[in-house]
């Protein structure tokens, strides 16, 4: 078997890499800090984010509120936006050099297609798209949750002998960590030698697809088909909220909302800190989407509506007068 | 080598695989068409589903297939149109495990295997909320002095809606005197296994099951869906004395023994939706009908596609667990067929079923039309006296969110 570029012996710490756009860290990088903190905390060794862009600061000092004990940060221009090559010629040499145990990435784009690289140039082993990460009890070894299911094969994929172990993680898996602002770490930058001759893209133009991610909500106001169409009120409730609305299927399928907002059982899955369900009436099929709210808050005309069952605060009311208060009070206290 | 424009070359190895997964049952059918004709894809969508050429690439080649053979709802209506008896569902679950390998397989179906696997049930809830829907029943548990085992399943356990069926059906057997228990830890049936298309996988769900089931001495079993009854019925095994049989069967003979009796008017008329699994998979047309007819003042209606011609409700083959778009949904349809009966109850057999039904009929705006499982118009037949539990009063006297054996009725 060919030996990895570093052997187990020379191999310490935990690093999870901090993916960002325009300064401001992916929804993965954060849920892989929280459960990186986790992982590192049962190890008893430090956290670590590598950090790699342009104008980054933020992002680095962000990370460290989530959980980070250590950001490595790698700046220049070449590596503001994501290439290929770029970022895998940078974080390959990074690695190196510091030579991480573990090293876990978010499975977006350009995660998956970065992790690959350097697996290869590392000559180590990768767990792609896991849906779970544990320590292996005896061994200490990294095990990865692979949910693949393909050909019959369900898997906790290990890698025994090559470092760093490394593991592309699936979004929306684990929970987002509340940040903690007064929390210490230490950002320090690394050098980089990068030319503009490696990098074989050129980026000529970025578009963004200007959908909502109702997963990365914090606040989600969801409404059914009690909202008989009109979601202005749960827009605006939302909005003031610092939140985004999302719906049941039947809200969807009567075209008074977007696809893109449909939670449940053959829509998204969310996890947000609140939710506030308004004229659902709670079919398991829905109620699958928000189990892994951490405040699940219903108003139903129907004191009998199932949705009661799954809330930790129950309002038995129309909805729309109760929003309007509410909205009326949040405005209030605005300036 | 470079093949003249329009000349498909067949790739040995993929041929292998297809005739194997399918194990050669594609063979005999010959290529008529009668399946596209009337599978009903075609009514919701604007290109019907070409079953024959699915099962034309099953007996050549591997590839080709596509999205197509993730809708199939293996509602079996084109099985028992096939002049040659080819069991088409069985040939499109075999291409479904060859997509696994190839790893093209619908967003969904990997976090329902997941959730069998981790927490016995495809609905992602945990194990510990599975007797929840008997919450103040004091069902017994099983043992071998028991007339049947009552055979709950994941769907009925878990799902708000669904449990309600299971409560009717306790408030059944109980009103006929019947003993019966229920497995503590009650393993999935692996319905939605098989139908994802994990054979392997299913063979160790299978196994683990019959070992259980063996221990426990379970003979006779009384399930709530169709879909464990089919597994049961044609997937598991036979063990000596194993008689799996669906509720409307076993009621109807409960019926018939003089046992269960039906004393209160239910008036008013009601069509019936004859499931897939249990009318064109088990032939079991005769014993919901017979039940409803035996309830005082209940009119049947029949809607315009009923037994061997009905319409699947659309969640048949593992398609609860991925999005149909609206409007393109059965169901829909299923709700139009029971609005022109004039009926005020649209009665059935089966779980999935009623979820979609019942869902189509909110998007549809049927408000007038009542989704309901037979059990819980049977339970509004049952006289007073014999109802031994306040809980499942069809009336009332439930606690909150326990799930009523029969809600919004007239
Ligand atoms: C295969 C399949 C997949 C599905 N996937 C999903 C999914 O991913 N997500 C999903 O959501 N559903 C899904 N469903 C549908 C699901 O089963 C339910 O039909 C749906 O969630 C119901 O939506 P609802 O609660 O908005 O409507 P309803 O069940 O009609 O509930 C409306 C509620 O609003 C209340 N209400 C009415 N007016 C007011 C008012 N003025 N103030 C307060 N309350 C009021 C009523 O009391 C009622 O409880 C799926 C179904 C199937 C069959
Ligand atoms: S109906 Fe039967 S014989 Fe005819 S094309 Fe379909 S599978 Fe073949
Ligand atoms: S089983 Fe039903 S859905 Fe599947 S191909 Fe046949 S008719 Fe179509």
């Amino acid at each position: 078997m060919i030996p990895s570029a570093y052997s187990p012996e020379a191999a310490r710490g935990l690093w999870v890499f901090l993916e960002q756009e325009g300064g401001q860290l992916e929804g993965v990088a954060l849920e892989l800090l929280g459960k990186g903190r986790e992982l590192a905390q049962a190890r008893g060794v430090p956290l670590t984010g590598l950090l790699l862009g342009q104008g980054v600061e933020g992002a680095a000092r962000q990370a460290i509120a989530h959980g980070a004990d250590h950001v490595l940060v790698a700046e220049d221009p070449l590596l503001a936006p994501y290439t290929t090559d770029a970022y895998a010629n940078v974080a390959t040499q990074i690695v190196l050099d510091r030579k991480p145990e573990t090293l876990l990435l978010g499975a977006t784009p350009n995660g998956r297609d970065l992790a690959g690289r350097l697996a290869v140039r590392l000559r180590t082993g990768l767990t792609a798209d896991c849906t779970g990460l544990a320590w292996e009890g005896d061994t200490g070894l990294l095990l990865g949750e692979v949910s693949g299911f393909g050909g019959g094969v369900m898997a906790s994929i290990k890698c025994a002998r090559h470092r760093p172990q490394m593991a592309t993680v699936r979004p929306g898996i684990f929970p987002l960590p509340s940040p903690d602002p007064e929390r210490a770490g230490r950002i320090e930058l690394v050098p980089v030698s990068l030319e503009a001759g490696e990098i074989r893209t050129e980026i000529l133009e970025r578009v963004r697809h200007e959908g909502v991610d109702i997963t990365r909500a914090k606040v989600l106001v969801a409404g059914g088909r009690g909202v008989k169409g009109d979601f202005g009120p749960l827009t605006e409730f939302a909005r003031l909220l610092g939140g985004e609305v999302g719906a049941s299927r039947i809200a969807c399928d009567l075209g008074w909302i977007g696809r893109d907002r449909q939670i449940g059982q053959t829509g998204f899955v969310t996890r947000p800190k609140l939710v506030v369900v308004c004229g659902i009436s709670g079919a398991t099929q829905f109620t699958v989407g928000i189990k892994a709210a951490g405040l699940i808050v219903a108003i139903n005309s129907d004191p009998e509506a199932p949705i009661f069952e799954e809330a930790d605060l129950c309002v038995v009311d129309d909805l729309f007068p109760i929003l309007e208060a509410l909205i009326a009070e949040l405005k209030r206290g605005m300036p | 080598m470079s093949e003249p424009a329009g000349v498909r070359v067949l790739d040995d190895f993929a041929w292998d695989e297809v005739w194997g997964a399918a194990k050669g049952a594609a063979a005999p059918c010959f290529q008529c068409g009668v399946c596209t004709a009337v599978c009903p894809w075609g009514l919701v969508q604007k290109e019907p589903v070409n079953v024959r050429r699915l099962i034309r690439l099953a007996q050549l080649d591997a590839d080709g297939w596509g999205e197509a053979i993730w809708l199939c709802t293996t509602c079996a209506l084109c099985e028992v149109r096939c002049p040659r008896g080819v069991p088409v569902s069985e040939i499109i679950l075999a291409l479904r495990r060859l997509a696994w390998e190839r790893r093209s397989v619908p967003k969904g179906l990997p976090t329902m295997l997941w959730a069998v696997h981790w927490d016995g049930n495809p609905w992602d809830q945990p194990p510990s909320q599975r007797q929840a829907w008997a919450k103040g029943l004091d069902l017994q548990p099983f043992t071998p002095e028991h007339e049947v085992l009552f055979y709950v399943g994941c769907t009925a356990a878990y799902d708000r809606r669904s449990q309600k069926i299971a409560r009717s059906l306790v408030a059944l057997l109980r009103a006929a005197g019947v003993s019966f228990g229920i497995l503590a830890d009650e393993p999935c049936c692996g319905e939605s296994v098989r139908t994802a298309g994990q054979e392997g996988y299913l063979a160790e769900v299978v196994a683990a099951n019959v070992r259980r089931f063996e221990e426990a001495g379970v003979r006779k079993l009384v399930a709530v869906s169709p879909h464990c009854l089919d597994m049961f019925r044609s997937h598991y095994p036979p063990w000596d004395g194993f008689r799996p049989l669906h509720y409307t069967e076993y009621l109807a003979e409960l019926l018939d023994a003089g046992r269960l009796r039906f004393t209160r008017e239910v008036r008013g008329t009601v069509a019936y939706h004859d499931p897939c699994y249990l009318g064109r998979r088990h032939g079991i047309y005769d014993p919901p009908r017979r039940l409803l007819a035996a309830i005082p003042g209940l009119m049947l209606a029949e809607l315009p596609a009923a037994r061997e011609d009905a319409l699947c409700c659309g969640g048949g083959g593992g398609r609860m667990w991925l999005e149909t778009h609206a409007g393109e949904r059965f169901g829909d349809l299923r709700i139009r067929e029971a609005l022109g009966t004039g009926a005020e109850w649209l009665a059935t057999s089966c779980p999935f079923c009623i979820l979609c039904l019942e869902d189509s009929a909110k998007v549809l705006g049927a408000e007038r039309l009542k989704v309901v499982d037979v059990t819980e118009l049977a339970v509004r037949a049952l006289g007073e006296a014999s109802l031994p539990h306040p809980a499942l009063s069809p009336t009332g006297g439930e606690e909150k969110g326990e799930g009523a054996p029969v809600r919004g009725a007239p």
